[in-house]
């Protein structure tokens, strides 16, 4: 079952959460009352990762919670606090989204994230290459499920007023016309209902920012791509990497792109993804203004995609700097990169991001259980913000703040750079 | 925000068109087809007698206008290739300039529309326009145009198809009453804020609402033209107005009595640079366009030109419920008919 690989990401501890839920939250309980715990020895492993170098710092004095005791007559517990929340025109039972998966084998093996994310209702992104790669409707293929198909697996478990789908188009699929098949089908009518769809336009992404996408096809069904992508012939009988252009972006073709988006499709959401560019600040500011409900920004850290190492390596800002550079006072953030646990979610909210994305944590749970694996880790992090947020004295996620953390290095704020 | 997102969304009833052996024995079927024809032959004879070519374009080709408001395409594999139908011609009509300095064509189009314009009694998703482009004309020669037209062709049928208005009980004098004044010639921003004042909700940057729409036509004495609209709500096609960037050269024309718009028109974008950067504002991939591009790159003329929606003036004309009763054969969007 499990050939999922997920190298340099803490792949492991995401399997036994997919495994155990809540209870990987802690040491293993067999080792309860006879062992001692300490910093996690593994952390050295992820130096150079700015987010889990920062750490963060409950006060001890709180009026937060003085406010919260008030409130309720008696001591706050970390059970109080309210993780439920919006973000994006959408309602989700935590700051947390499925990030988009794409079109590769790796995605499209199961419907499971779907049924999961639609029974947890969290939004959940269908990335933008599904449709012409896995096709519109059913596929027939066990390995590459439609993209319809995972509407359907969502809503059918899908709970009232919480979650929603999200269907990404990048430049290389306005070919394929997604957003105007998605809008004109019966099948997300309750969705359009219920605002409850949104269109996410895609410029980008984390793993290989500045480039489109990247598919390796069999030799069979490379000729008839050529005129339409860059073909890469890597070995001499293998298959063969199809490359799609990333589009041209301007401020202008930006700011238009969304005018459009929101002129056509008035019943859906509009969401952007940013890939981690170094005029990241301004570009979230340009979508906006335009009229953007979401800025999704995905850091080079992030990605399920295939790239090349060496843009996986040294291309793109991190996450961190990312969030550095948006100015999220100004509208509704979303970040994604490397998020598996309810630590690394807690601090991009205290970063200025509303919600986090999990994906490749998304993809390893649900390897290791198709059945309930993230469910199991969706639920562990909701206790571990849980028990954060509280321990910070709040108890609402808009509360959280950059006063939150510490870096031991330094850490400046948007405000002071 | 639109505030489109905020009303119950209607599906058609699938008994919503009678079948065909009653619609087509229904007298006011027949008046009404009577009178489409007779819009047909005016329009002809009018543009005709202003010196323009009558064409014959295509229904498939590897690329169509892209459109806006969500319709989708309906694709045609032709031979390995993924072809489309027609959704308008203008990619066709501008090329065509090369031949004729002045041309026209009645051409059918196929435009998917989303569900819920099955309910705003203005939307087919088949259907036909009159479709007119002039080189070297500006937006306010394609608006006299416009009006012409019309004025010729309503008194056509005034003049010839009195005994199908009776059938319909419409009116003559009153449609003549409609078109004996120069249609006025309205500010995109001005009818938002005039909705807004009203308390319509309208967004400022994009379409005026179907329901709006609705609402601006139901108070309205005569047609109208509505112009500049902003960018980002219309194809690339359509030229940005050099003095007031961010604002597009066109019009729509709005019929009086509840109808809506009747004809969508511009003055065209022809430089090649401008359209690309264009298309790429639109969304668009311009390696589609590989055919128009290479017409464009060697030169088209300036142009101005629209499409009148033949069924949605007959619709009018003839004072119709909605626009499915001005066809014999409609296709509203998700209702399965012949």
């Amino acid at each position: 079952m499990t050939y999922l690989n997920a190298p340099g990401f803490p792949e492991q501890d995401v399997r036994r959460r997919a495994r155990d839920g809540a209870a990987a939250v802690f040491p293993p309980l067999e080792d309860y009352g006879t062992s001692v715990y300490g910093a996690d020895s593994d952390r050295s492993a992820r130096a150079g990762d700015d987010i889990d170098a920062l750490r963060l710092v409950p006060p001890v004095f709180m009026p937060g919670r003085l406010a919260k005791l008030i409130d309720l007559g008696r001591e706050p517990l970390y059970s109080d606090v309210a993780l439920e929340t919006g973000f994006g025109g959408l309602r989700s039972p935590l700051p947390v989204y499925v990030s988009a998966l794409g079109s590769t084998r790796v995605a499209s093996t199961t419907l499971a994230i779907s049924r999961q994310a639609g029974r947890l209702g969290v939004p959940m992104i269908i990335g933008e290459n599904v449709a012409p790669m896995n096709g519109f409707r059913s596929t027939g293929d066990e390995h590459r499920k439609g993209l319809l198909e995972r509407v359907h697996a969502y809503v059918e478990e899908l709970p009232d007023g919480l979650g929603g789908v999200v269907v990404q188009q990048s430049t290389e699929d306005a070919n394929s016309e997604v957003w105007n098949h998605v809008y004109s089908d019966p099948a997300v009518n309750g969705l359009l209902a219920t605002g409850r769809l949104a269109f996410e336009l895609k410029t980008g992404q984390g793993a290989k920012p500045g480039l489109g996408g990247l598919t390796m096809v069999g030799e069979e069904a490379a000729p008839g791509l050529e005129e339409q992508y860059a073909i890469e012939r890597l070995t001499q009988d293998g298959p063969v990497l199809r490359c799609s252009c990333p589009g041209t972006f301007t401020e202008e073709i930006f700011r238009q792109q969304i005018h459009l988006m929101r002129n056509n499709y008035p019943r859906a959401r509009c969401w952007v993804k940013l890939f981690p560019g170094r005029d990241v600040g301004r570009a979230a500011s340009v979508a906006w203004t335009a009229g953007a409900d979401a800025v999704t920004v995905d850091g080079a850290e992030g990605g399920t995609g295939w790239a090349p190492t060496s843009f996986l390596q040294d291309v793109g800002l991190p996450l961190a700097e990312c969030l550095r550079r948006v100015d999220a006072g100004a509208g509704t953030l979303l970040a994604s990169g490397r998020v598996w646990n309810g630590s690394r979610a807690v601090k991009l909210l205290a970063l200025g991001a509303s919600a986090a994305g999990l994906g490749r944590a998304a993809l390893v749970a649900v390897d290791e259980d198709p059945d309930r694996g993230l469910e199991r880790l969706v639920g562990a992090v909701e206790l571990e913000m849980k028990l954060i947020i509280s321990a910070l004295g709040k108890y609402a996620t808009d509360e959280i703040g950059g006063e939150d953390l510490w870096a031991p290095s330094g850490w400046s704020s948007h405000e002071d750079t | 925000m639109t505030t489109q997102m905020d009303r119950p969304l209607s599906v058609p009833a699938a008994d919503l068109i009678p079948p065909p052996r009653l619609r087509l024995s229904d007298p006011r079927t027949r008046a009404t087809l009577r009178i489409q024809q007779t819009l047909v032959a005016g329009a002809r004879e009018f543009l005709r007698g202003g010196g323009a070519v009558e064409m014959l374009h295509p229904i498939i080709g590897p690329v169509t206008d892209p459109g806006s408001r969500g319709a989708k395409q309906a694709d045609i594999d032709f031979y390995g290739h993924k072809y489309k139908l027609m959704t308008s011609a203008i990619l066709y009509k501008q090329a065509s300039l090369l031949a004729f300095d002045r041309m026209f064509l009645i051409a059918p189009n196929v435009r998917l529309e989303p569900i819920e314009t099955s309910s705003t009694r203005r939307h087919l998703a088949e259907f036909r326009q009159i479709d007119v482009e002039v080189a070297l004309a500006t937006r306010d020669d394609a608006m006299d145009l416009v009006e012409g037209l019309v004025r010729h062709a309503v008194s056509a049928v005034v003049n010839e198809c009195a005994e199908d208005l009776a059938v319909l009980e419409r009116d003559p004098g009153k449609l003549l009453a409609f078109v004996a004044e120069p249609f006025a010639r309205i500010p995109h921003t001005e009818v938002v804020d005039k909705l807004r004042a009203g308390g319509y909700p309208q967004a400022a940057g994009t379409e005026i609402e179907w329901e709006a729409e609705e609402l601006i036509s139901r108070d309205a004495d005569a047609p109208f033209f509505i112009v500049g609209y902003p960018k980002g709500s219309r194809g690339f096609y359509d030229k940005e107005s050099p003095q007031e960037p961010g604002t597009l050269l066109n019009f729509d024309l709005i019929a009086p009595e509840s109808c809506g718009e009747l004809c969508s028109g511009s003055e065209r974008e022809s430089e090649y640079a401008k359209i690309i950067t264009r298309m790429r504002e639109t969304g668009e991939n311009p390696s589609k366009y590989a055919w128009y591009l290479d017409v464009v790159r060697n030169g088209i003329p300036g142009s101005a030109g629209f499409g009148i929606g033949l069924e949605r003036l007959t619709r009018w004309v003839a004072g119709l419920d909605s626009v499915w009763q001005a066809t014999a054969f409609p296709k509203l969007a998700g209702v399965v008919s012949p």
